[in-house]
């Protein structure tokens, strides 16, 4: 009934209570790290509650290394679960699910990352099971081949639904020739070409523990544990030499707007980005922008919900949102309408956003923005799924446990001129970028008020 | 429901809520509607208020039908604009129920939308949203005692409503197969068969939902190894069965792979099933749902809104929040015989509706 809550806020990073009864007042449970000799950074936090145990892992090889080949560092996730030095693909699926388990590989724009959840009882079975796949995979070539006609098929089964492909047409319209406009997962002709030798070659070059992380969070003991990881890792070779980090170069954002049209014979609503550059994860007013974000299109009663979704009934439910990387980020506008009703969506959008900075934003929705980000805080580190996760977050992102600690500070030490500034620094006044799929022939004349109309075809 | 009341008027509801900290969201099923709040603990007295006056009290405003009257509308279009497989099942729950109200879509026809009386609403309102129709969890870092004077309060001074009336209609057995074929614009074939199950309470239902994990949870799973690995005949595969008051779908759903006829893939699914009626499970797949069944019930009780929904989940539809802790042992008394048995009663031929929707349905 409210689909924003699920999709658009989510910029931030929240946590858990425990023992305080307020449920504000948050505090991080105690953690140890240390790096192994390879280089191989690794984070315990015990937690005792559930009798489970959750693993992250982040190794820089996402898929602004993919070079022209668009979708290897993906399928070299993938491929890490067809089989091991000492399990097939067969045992190993039979392994971890027989008990419960599970053991997740997946590529994001800048790391790969592996995520596992079992029985705290299931430790020493599952840990080996998770050293293999990380350092002896095997990449069958077999087991190869089924993955990548599955995700050829898959590529043209996301062209069934505007929702799924519109971020990738964003950020390549964004970002331009910058390697975060990488697709993850390729296209159909670059994915098409890549073969087991690619994989193994990409994993040879970027599967190294000098500039990666393991978080383990959950019912073990902080001492074996770590005899238990040394004893595993410390055998993985680190890298001769630094792999250069690809998205360190300039990104070349547009100086004017834009308009990107995605024809979908079929489409019966317009779904649109409107956007432009945002800010990185280290941004110092990471917090502050995130407060501001609520209030602008982060929750149901943000300006834009409220004029595009209550007001109007244009849509289901209209947002905004900061993407956040390590070198770079996006701010977009998103929401869908009925094709008759494009125009008014759109100018409703840019009108709210026009407002803001007009404006400003008063004492009264300051407040409720403030108290809102802090009371959705705890949830969102309950779990040892999620704790794990923050772990490696912080490692990749290069912040730590003060993110957590400030973060009620942070908030609260936000006043109205500071809040002012964000908006007047943060939020885009011009240059926008705008992402439109739907019907051309029955849009194209609206597009071309916006901006320089590029028109591609949905199935190209 | 979140546009108005006495005390809380337009908008105040989700203004105050998120005000305080908190946040809402619902959503409706065949069965029943939940409303969840996710609020610090110290807003709890604002959140009871909150509630009370909605449900005690709600006023619909007329120019917020018409607004909403949009939202719910581009709600059904998004959908259906997004993934086939709303307008897959309806149809098929559709032909499977004739004459059981389980034959609605949940979200309701375009035209009827666009209809709705403000008289309609209220009808709906007055007869469903009343507290002797209604069951509230709450968990977090709350004490036993505060709570039950907050429901007393604001929750127990709100009038109950006659009974709504029963459905008193019980779908009649089916007698064959029955087909559908849709239209829609997609890269392969989307398919589903379902077939009648009964309702929770009945004494198949753990035997039902652990066949349902044999079948399609993990990749060691019957259908995912043979139709999507080893066969390759589907890219994706899912089991549904759900909990519900009245006999309801068992249902599977698969995404044919490229150059694969639909055909060949329901064939494979049947093949499937068969060898579970002929030769059974076997102990060790059995136990490997146990298993699972385990770790499920670990994640869902490691948040306070998976613990509140699981708690809900089995008041409501089990008739006892108590039974959640009778779960394990209610699957672990399920043999591989009693698999194989609700396997032969339910999976037959005459009592499934098949569903095809693909690009071109001259063929």
């Amino acid at each position: 009934m409210k689909p924003i809550a699920q999709n658009l806020i989510i910029i931030g990073l929240f946590f858990l209570t425990c023992s305080n009864v307020s449920a504000q007042g948050y505090k991080l449970p105690e953690y140890t790290s240390f790096k192994l000799q390879n280089g191989l950074t690794i984070y315990l936090m015990e937690q005792h509650d559930v009798p489970v145990i959750s693993v992250s892992a982040v190794l820089p090889a996402g898929a602004i290394y993919d070079n022209e080949k668009a979708g290897l560092a993906f399928l070299t996730a993938k491929a890490l679960k067809h089989g091991t030095k000492n399990f097939s693909k067969l045992k190993l699926d039979e392994e971890i699910d027989f008990i419960g388990a599970n053991i997740n590989t997946d590529a994001s724009k800048e790391f790969v990352s592996l995520s596992s959840k079992f029985a705290a009882k299931d430790n020493d079975k599952m840990l080996t099971i998770i050293k293999e796949i990380m350092l002896d995979p095997v990449f069958n070539a077999e087991e190869f081949e089924k993955e990548k006609n599955r995700l050829l098929v898959g590529l043209e089964q996301q062209k069934e639904s505007p929702r799924a492909v519109i971020g990738n047409y964003f950020d390549k319209l964004l970002y331009g020739n910058h390697v975060y406009g990488n697709v993850i997962q390729g296209d159909i002709s670059s994915v098409g070409k890549l073969t087991v030798e690619d994989i193994k070659s990409f994993y040879k070059t970027n599967y190294k523990p000098n500039q990666a992380a393991i978080s383990i969070v959950g019912d073990f003991s902080t001492k074996e544990m770590k005899r238990k990881l040394t004893a595993l890792f410390s055998n993985w070779k680190k890298s001769e030499n630094e792999i250069e980090n690809p998205a360190l170069k300039n990104i070349a954002y547009s100086s004017n707007n834009k308009v990107l049209l995605i024809n979908k014979e079929d489409a019966k609503e317009t779904t649109f980005y409107i956007g432009s550059s945002g800010i990185s994860r280290n941004n110092p007013d990471f917090v502050a922008i995130e407060v501001i974000n609520t209030l602008f299109g982060g929750r149901f009663t943000s300006m834009l919900n409220d004029e595009l979704r209550v007001n109007t009934g244009l849509t289901y439910g209209a947002g905004s949102k900061f993407n956040t990387l390590k070198n770079g980020g996006s701010f977009v506008i998103s929401t869908f309408t009925a094709t008759k009703s494009t125009e008014p969506a759109i100018d409703k959008s840019l009108e709210v956003l026009n407002k803001l900075h007009t404006n400003g934003i008063d004492e009264k929705s300051l407040s409720s923005a403030k108290n809102y980000v802090k009371g959705q805080f705890p949830p969102r580190y309950e779990t040892t799924n999620q704790l794990a996760n923050l772990l490696t977050q912080m490692f990749w992102y290069n912040f730590d446990a003060t993110f957590i600690e400030n973060f009620e500070k942070n908030v609260d030490n936000l006043n109205l001129t500071k809040a002012n500034q964000i908006i007047a620094q943060y939020f885009p006044k011009n240059n926008f970028q705008f992402v439109l799929v739907g019907k051309a022939a029955d849009i194209k004349n609206i597009a071309e008020k916006y901006g320089v109309v590029t028109e591609v075809n949905i199935k190209d | 429901m979140f546009n108005g009341a006495k005390k809380y008027g337009p908008k105040l509801f989700d203004q105050t809520m998120e005000f305080n900290g908190g946040a809402n969201n619902a959503y409706t099923t065949k069965d029943v509607t939940v409303y969840t709040n996710w609020f610090p603990a110290s807003a709890m007295e604002v959140i009871f208020d909150l509630e009370g006056d909605r449900i005690s009290s709600l006023s619909i405003d007329p120019k917020i039908v018409e607004s909403e009257r949009g939202v719910v509308l581009s709600e059904r279009s998004t959908g259906l604009e997004n993934s086939p497989w709303r307008q897959l099942s309806e149809a098929v729950e559709a032909t499977a129920f004739v004459e059981h109200p389980y034959h609605w879509s949940v979200i309701g026809y375009e035209d009827d939308m666009k209809n709705w009386k403000q008289q309609d609403l209220e009808r709906y309102f007055k007869m469903y949203y009343a507290p002797n129709n209604c069951v509230v969890v709450v968990s977090g870092a709350i004490k036993i005692a505060e709570v039950k004077r907050l429901a007393e309060k604001y929750l127990e001074p709100i009038p109950s409503q006659p009974e709504p009336p029963k459905i008193t209609i019980a779908e009649p057995a089916q007698t064959g197969e029955r087909r559908i074929t849709l239209q829609k614009e997609v890269a392969t074939p989307y398919f589903m068969v379902a077939y009648h199950t009964p309702e929770t309470k009945n004494e198949d239902y753990y035997a039902l939902n652990i066949l349902s994990a044999v079948l399609s949870r993990g990749q060691s799973s019957r259908l995912y190894s043979e139709l999507v690995n080893k066969k390759q005949l589907a890219t994706s595969v899912f089991t549904d069965f759900g909990e519900s008051f009245n006999p309801s779908l068992f249902s599977i759903y698969a995404v044919a792979n490229k150059e694969v006829n639909p055909i060949d893939l329901e064939n494979a699914i049947y093949t499937e099933i068969e060898k579970i009626k002929n030769e059974g499970i076997s102990e060790a797949e059995l136990q490997k749902i146990k298993n699972q069944k385990l770790m499920e019930f670990y994640n869902q009780v490691e948040t306070i809104n998976g613990k509140s929904n699981n708690i809900g989940t089995y008041e409501v539809f089990f008739g006892d929040y108590k039974k959640m802790f009778q779960a394990p042992d209610n699957y672990n008394k399920i043999t591989v015989a009693d698999v194989q048995n609700i396997a032969k009663k339910y999976f037959k031929k005459s009592n499934r509706t098949v569903g095809v929707l693909k690009t071109n349905t001259e063929d």
